[in-house]
């Protein structure tokens, strides 16, 4: 019956009348009297359009177009046609990987955004290395750089791949048949499917040979453990262990073998019996010296003897044997002897860690690990480390071969000699054929004949062992950008294998990956980004002798050789080796230390600085300015090194980072700092090095954003010691200020002004800051930066104190001997003059100890609950929210300051300039490059000029989140988000939550006995909370 | 007629009729200006258009062509503001409270006084609208109905508190100065002879009769005026000191700063009293009207505002020892010894101890040396308010957070451009308005002129 349904207009239709039919024939019902008009000319003709007529249409269409034209303009959104499955606009996919550029490895996950990677977050289900460190959350932004090579190059002609891969081949022939050698020169690969296909390559030549190298070595290191482990390779360290450590020289919180050990280390770091303790004997003051509970200053030549002391005065102990006596001046005997005397205690709890790249010292170190005890402890020799693989001797085998003519052929890959190696530029002439296999024409790759573009790391696959127990894998997440390769292939082209890596590196899984580990598969592992395989490592039992009489020898003829002056070369903890060198947030990431962005410098004491009359010094916007030298090591010399005086620094010694003095990098990295691997020689240190030509004045601004280093004796950061911690009440050690009151005495919480919040019902977001487990490493810094689309500002504003960074890390170092000596010393003044008189005694408080006790804090906007910003703010453009946040509305803010001027803790950040369109910012700031653009959040606005921002605690992703449990109609779990800082904290320094759900961690924080409030006694309420800093000074 | 005693110096001198008065006033309207007018008015003129390119670079590019940053948000932008504010004061002092105190010596000094009031408060009301980061959105700051729904402006802040007292102010004091002008326009257009000066005048004195009733509506708006008046010059500066006093700041949040600022405020506008009529008394060849002895009585005030500010000044000192808070003991201890010292003994030089040498009748009568004073009081004051803002800004709560701040040529330009303005407006004025209230000065010319006085002495009181 429904089939039949009849649909009429008319009865006429209804019933088929003729009329009806007829009309159907034609298109219109009714005559349109078109013909009427137009074909009677005479009517058209008399028809009145006036010339005042059409002047008025063409008048009013003018306007109406030229109107129409005052819109912004439109930006066409394209929507997809068809949807791919995985990508909802909107919700962002995540996807495990892995990073390892040759010097940092992390498993990672990817965040993408609309098929672009838009954020680096750590791996929580990671079998090694789950933690971002600043480099590998900024390593994003190096996919959209601009100055990354588009297409490949022979002789500064772009070339098509096909071409350019046929001319190489046939080069490399000609040179394999000249009989000479061919050499890979590769960064440290630990990629097992990689290895296989060099050792394919290899078989295509007659004298091949592949050599590792890493800028920062740890060549040395290597030999003496493959005289251990019977493998090339480093042991893993169990710092979970370690009862006491004790870093000799070795930046092992930051740039150390590769193992990160900073969440083990800082798990031990929980305040109670079972707390370690950290002793740290080094030159330069080192993220991790800054984290000891005892720092011991001595020059880099007397790492060695250090050492060799502790080495003899353990041995007498334990009934050892000792070796020559250790060239140290007495007073440091005596120091080192305490050091012992811990370690001895410790027994096999103990860790000793050596830096510098130094056979001596490290076989001394393995020496004293071993004599301990702590080989299967704290040292363990079962799952060594592959992490580092450069060979020094091969390095120096090839250059002197490149100087001979002996090499006829040389690629290299994801490594760029000409910079950090020296006497390598040299040998390129006389190379045959050159090839580089490079994401930008660099220094090595503008020498080269052949310039090959590969994949970034977020366009590959890859799949690394970086210990003998796991496998990870890497994927791409996005499509290549540019005309690249990924190198792995450039490899198989040259090595005559077919097909491409992904192909390849399947087939290898299931070949080689799945024999030895059949519960392994492909997409299980790629999903979870690593796994667990059975150790591969077999212990061998032939180990080689390591003769410690030489390297006892060694050690004392480096106090002998020293210098008046040495020098010591480190990493920078955002810079590392200098990978990223055009990467913007790196540069902007003030170094935790010294906080000065933008640079690399000469770091001296202050007594050598009044010494030689180049000390730094504030100009009067309180930026610090610095003189110039030319430093000489050995035949060497790097002019132009600003000089920057650095606490904490042994006396007679220079630290001078690696990283800097890029001339080929990009337009943000460009002519930043200076070249240190120009002085270097293997080793991190020289024992004699030379300052001369010192500038006529202070010719060179640094862009630090701390100008005051002190704590004034102030209660910023709260401190105590394990011991007191664990005897006396809290409110001996954490004391809340009280008022006195009507009502008696009140804490700052309850003495209110005006009415409080509700803060029962609903969320209430708050965020615990553990001083003890933040390194001060500023991952978090960087993963908020680009969380929230924060602007880079460059070095000229960095250096007017502009930093725009919504958390910042203040670093404080203490004027006396401790942070406790400080307030004691304000206590007990008295007076303006005299000596205990206030007037002297805050002039002397500025200045920092020459060994100084430091405190890390991470700042960023506390959400007071009763800020001090609302309530000034002329036009409600920041309000307070039921859930505990300090909202900031951008479209309301009219820009006055009032906010920030008036906020205690300085952690409103006002846009100065139009951050994305102002050409002045155009070479670093991200939002105005065609590319790294695309690295935005998009749920995050960008701010416009002449407005406040400030940390918001990650308001979108509090928002999606409460949303997705509102959809899925339960309520948010704890755990189930947090925050962008939090989330890249790799120690778990930070813990963001609701404190309303009382089973949440945040809420076990906020009621432990150790949280206080920043500047409690202002009355602000924040939501924001710090857990009490304590150091273990108790000697085991 | 009011009876003057005879011990009371005459406030006008020589022998002057009621003609005399007003051939006195009308002399600069009516006759071209000198050469040094012309110099010093092209010299303001430079400065103020100098100061119009410097505020369009800072609208055109951001608030960072300044030398502020992330914790000094404020600095020359907001002492510039409260500077210009507190010389504002002057004027309606002089004529609403000195009025209603029934002070006959202001006469010959209210009319300049104003107009220096409604001048300087021009150049500080710029400061808060171009200090603000997007200043193309000012009016939010204003309660007026709106497309966003019932989004009003935050009541609490003192920032809009600022808005509202400085254009209450503003308008209260402009209507007051006009109001007093009515008579003496008239007189002006009256001896007008070329047409268009005549009409000019005839429009701008709003048909003034002189009739009995007029002159009794006069007085009547006159008296309303400054009764309205009064309360403003102790709220204006009230209020922009609670811009510090409300906030949390160190150095900033103190109780004592209201009167501490009013009594700064009028200090600073008697001094810029002096400065300018000091000159324009020589130059107009007032020395009639605008006698030595108003020169004192001024720096009397002067002497006596200044001593209130120094009692001030060392209250603070006493009370950030007093209160044991440590930030704030700090906060004065680097005032007078940071960095920042040399503001803070400038300041305590200029505003304490110069106008001590006041009390010195030799030197409070000596026109040198009152100029010289006058303009060490200005800069004074404006250390002063660089000192409440720089230097408890930089140094507050976190020392990681502690700066310094250096102007750059834009912040100089842009003050530089402010007393070029100032001047430009000034120097209009005195060619083309009255520059003393002569028909109120007329009222006391019989008791209080010199020539009646000395007739009144030999003739007694017929």
């Amino acid at each position: 019956m429904a089939t039949t349904k009849k649909y009429w207009k008319s009865f006429d239709e209804l019933a088929g009348t003729p009329t009806a039919q007829k009309l159907a024939q034609n298109e219109f019902a009714e005559e349109i009297p078109v013909e009427d008009f137009l074909g009677d000319d005479n009517a058209l003709s008399n028809s009145n359009t006036s010339r005042r007529d059409f002047l008025k249409y063409l008048g009013f269409s003018t306007a109406a177009a030229t109107l129409a034209a005052c819109e912004s303009p439109v930006v066409e959104s394209i929507p997809y046609v068809v949807k791919p499955d995985a990508i909802t606009p909107g919700v962002p996919n995540y996807y495990a990987s892995t990073y390892f550029d040759g010097n940092d490895y992390a498993s990672i996950l990817v965040k993408t955004r609309e098929g672009r990677p838009i954020k680096v977050e750590p791996n929580d289900m990671a079998a090694f290395n789950g933690g971002t460190n600043a480099r590998v959350q900024a390593s994003v932004l190096s996919l959209y750089d601009s100055a990354r090579l588009r297409q490949p190059m022979k002789g500064g002609e772009a070339m098509s791949w096909g071409d350019v891969m046929s001319s190489l081949r046939s080069e490399l022939k000609k040179a394999n048949d000249s009989g000479k050698e061919v050499v890979l020169l590769t960064s440290s690969i630990i990629s097992p499917s990689t290895k296989e296909i060099i050792a394919e390559l290899g078989n295509q030549f007659t004298n091949f040979r592949h050599v590792s190298y890493d800028p920062m070595s740890y060549s040395n290191k290597l030999d003496v453990w493959q005289n251990i482990l019977g493998e090339r390779a480093l042991p893993s360290y169990r710092v979970e262990n370690a009862d006491l450590i004790v870093g000799v020289g070795a930046d092992f919180l930051a740039n150390y073998t590769g193992q990160d050990v900073a969440k083990a280390y800082t798990d031990r770091r929980t305040p109670g019996k079972d707390m370690n303790r950290h002793i740290q004997i080094e030159t330069q003051l080192s993220l991790t010296g800054s984290n000891a509970d005892k720092r011991i200053k001595v020059k880099a030549s007397e790492h060695g003897a250090v050492l060799l002391h502790l080495y003899n005065t353990i041995a007498g102990m334990k009934g050892g044997t000792s070796l020559a006596s250790a060239n140290l001046p007495e007073e440091k005997k005596t120091m080192i002897e305490g050091v012992a005397k811990e370690l001895a205690n410790a027994g096999s709890k103990a860790l000793v860690l050596a830096g510098n790249n130094n056979f001596a010292q490290e076989a001394l170190a393995a020496g004293i690990n071993r004599m301990l005890g702590n080989f299967g402890t704290t040292v363990d020799t079962n799952t060594p480390v592959y992490l580092r693989q450069g060979d020094d001797k091969a390095v120096a085998s090839l250059i002197a071969g490149m100087k001979s003519g002996n090499v006829g052929g040389l690629i290299t890959w994801g490594v760029n000699p000409a910079y950090s190696l020296n006497g390598f530029a040299e040998g390129i002439e006389k190379v045959g054929v050159t090839a580089a296999l490079t994401d930008r024409i660099d220094e090595t790759a503008s020498k080269f004949g052949y310039q090959l573009p590969v994949n970034h790391f977020l366009e590959s696959w890859g799949d690394y062992m970086p210990t003998s127990n796991v496998y990870s894998l890497a994927q791409p997440t996005i499509r290549p950008l540019f005309d690249t390769m990924q190198g792995e292939e450039v490899l198989m082209n040259l090595a005559g294998i077919d097909g491409s890596y992904h192909a390849y590196l399947k087939g290898f899984f299931a070949a080689k990956v799945q024999m030895a580990a059949p519960m392994l598969s492909w997409n299980t592992v790629l999903h979870d980004g690593s796994a667990e395989v059975p150790n591969m490592y077999a212990a061998s039992e032939a180990m080689g002798t390591i003769d410690m009489n030489a390297a006892a020898s060694a050690a004392n003829n480096d106090v002998k050789s020293a210098g008046e002056m040495e020098i010591f070369f480190y990493q920078k903890t955002g810079m590392g080796v200098g990978n990223q060198a055009n990467n913007p947030w790196l540069h902007e990431l003030p170094d935790p230390i010294s906080r000065v962005s933008w640079d690399n410098y000469a770091t001296i004491s202050q007594a050598d600085a009044e010494r030689l009359e180049i000390a730094t010094k504030a100009n009067s916007m309180g930026a610090y300015d610095g003189y110039t030298v030319t430093l000489k090591v050995g035949d060497r010399t790097l002019n132009g090194v600003p000089v920057f005086v650095q606490p904490g620094q042994e006396s007679g010694t220079i630290g001078l980072a690696v990283g800097y003095g890029r001339t080929m990098v990009g337009k943000a990295g460009d002519n930043v700092g200076v070249n240190a691997f120009a002085l270097m020689s293997g080793d991190h240190y020289a024992t004699s090095a030379e300052i001369s030509e010192i500038s006529s004045d202070r010719d060179h601004g640094f862009a630090c954003i701390q100008l005051a280093h002190t704590m004034m004796g102030r209660k910023i950061v709260n401190e105590t010691t394990n011991d007191v911690y664990m005897t006396a009440a809290p409110q001996e050690w954490n004391e809340l200020p009280l008022f006195e009151t009507f009502k008696g005495k009140m804490g700052p919480d309850k003495v209110n002004l005006w009415e409080d919040h509700d803060h029962e019902t609903g969320h209430m977001w708050n965020m615990s800051m553990d001083l003890n487990k933040c390194i001060g490493c500023g991952a978090c810094v960087v993963a908020c930066h680009l969380e929230n689309n924060v602007p880079v500002v460059g070095k000229e504003e960095v250096r007017k104190h502009r930093d725009m960074h919504w958390l910042r890390i203040d670093r404080y170092y203490s004027s006396e001997e401790s942070f406790a000596a400080d307030e004691e010393k304000v206590e007990e003044m008295s007076g303006l003059w005299g000596e205990n008189g206030s007037l002297g005694g805050f002039g002397e408080l500025e200045k920092a100890s020459e060994n100084p006790a430091v405190a890390f804090q991470p700042v960023m906007c506390q959400h007071c609950n009763h800020a001090p910003c609302e309530t000034v703010c002329p036009v409600g453009a920041t309000v307070h929210s039921k859930e505990g946040l300090n909202h900031m509305a951008y479209n309301r803010c009219i820009g006055t300051r009032y906010c920030a001027n008036n906020c205690p803790y300085k952690v409103r950040r006002f846009n100065w300039f139009n951050y994305k369109g102002n050409e002045d910012f155009a070479d670093f700031n991200p939002s105005q490059d065609e590319y790294g653009k695309m690295v935005l959040n998009p749920d995050v606005t960008v701010r416009a000029r002449g407005v406040m921002e400030k940390c918001s605690l990650c308001i979108q992703r509090i928002q999606y989140n409460k949303l997705e449990a509102k959809k899925a109609g339960k309520p948010i779990e704890d755990g189930q988000f947090t925050t962008a800082c939090a989330q890249a904290c790799g120690t778990g320094a930070i813990t963001f939550g609701d404190v309303n759900d009382t089973n949440s961690a945040v809420y076990a924080a906020k009621n432990d006995t150790r949280a206080y409030h920043l500047l409690e006694e202002i009355g602000t309420q924040p939501s924001v909370f710090y857990q009490t800093k304590v150091r273990n000074t108790k000697e085991a | 007629m009011h009876y003057e005693a005879p011990i009371r110096e005459p406030l006008i001198i020589g022998d002057k009729s009621y003609h005399d008065i007003t051939v006195d006033v009308a002399r600069p309207i009516e006759t071209a200006p000198p050469r040094s007018w012309w110099i010093v008015f092209s010299i303001s003129l430079v400065m103020f258009l100098w100061g119009v390119g410097c505020i369009l670079y800072t609208i055109g590019t951001g608030i960072g062509v300044w030398g502020l940053n992330k914790t000094v948000g404020w600095a020359w932008d907001i002492t510039n503001f409260v500077w210009w504010v507190g010389i504002g004061h002057a004027g309606t002092l002089i004529s609403a409270v000195l009025l209603l105190f029934k002070q006959k010596w202001r006469m010959s000094i209210n009319r300049s006084a104003e107009a220096m009031t409604i001048f300087s408060v021009i150049q500080a009301a710029l400061f808060p609208g171009i200090h603000m980061g997007r200043i193309w959105l000012a009016y939010f700051v204003f309660p007026i109905p709106n497309q966003f729904g019932s989004l009003w402006p935050n009541f609490n802040s003192p920032l809009l508190w600022d808005v509202f007292a400085i254009s209450t102010y503003f308008s209260v004091s402009i209507v007051f100065w006009y109001v007093g002008l009515i008579p003496d326009f008239a007189a002006i257009r009256d001896r007008a002879v070329r047409p268009v000066t005549k009409h000019v005048y005839k429009i701008l004195s709003f048909g003034w009769g002189g009739k009995a009733k007029h002159w009794q509506r006069f007085e009547e708006v006159s008296l309303v005026l400054a009764g309205l008046a009064t309360p403003l010059v102790l709220s204006v500066h009230t209020i922009v000191s609670m811009d510090f006093a409300t906030s949390v700041i160190p150095g900033w949040h103190t109780t004592i700063f209201p009167p501490y600022f009013v009594a700064g405020a009028i200090f600073s506008g008697f001094a810029m009293v002096q400065t300018l009529l000091i000159i324009m008394r020589k130059l107009f060849k007032m020395e009639d009207y605008i006698t030595i002895q108003h020169v004192e009585m001024m720096n009397i005030i002067i002497m006596v505002t200044g001593s209130i500010v120094g009692i001030a000044y060392i209250t603070e000192l006493f009370i950030a020892w007093y209160s044991g808070v440590e930030y704030e003991q700090y906060a004065f201890l680097n005032r007078a010894t940071g960095p920042y010292w040399w503001a803070y003994w400038s300041m305590m030089t200029c505003n304490v101890f110069s106008p001590q040498l006041m009390w010195s009748k030799k030197l409070r009568t000596s026109l040198m040396f009152t100029f010289f004073i006058s303009i060490v009081v200005n800069i004074g004051m404006w250390f002063e308010r660089f000192v409440i803002i720089v230097t408890s800004l930089h140094r507050d709560y976190l020392p990681s957070s502690w700066s310094m701040f250096s102007p750059t040529f834009v912040d100089i330009g842009i003050f530089l451009g402010t007393i070029g303005f100032f001047f430009v407006l000034f120097l209009l004025y005195a060619r083309t308005f009255p520059v003393i209230a002569q028909a109120e000065l007329k009222t006391i010319l019989k008791s209080s002129g010199e020539n009646y006085k000395k007739l009144h002495e030999q003739h007694g009181d017929h």
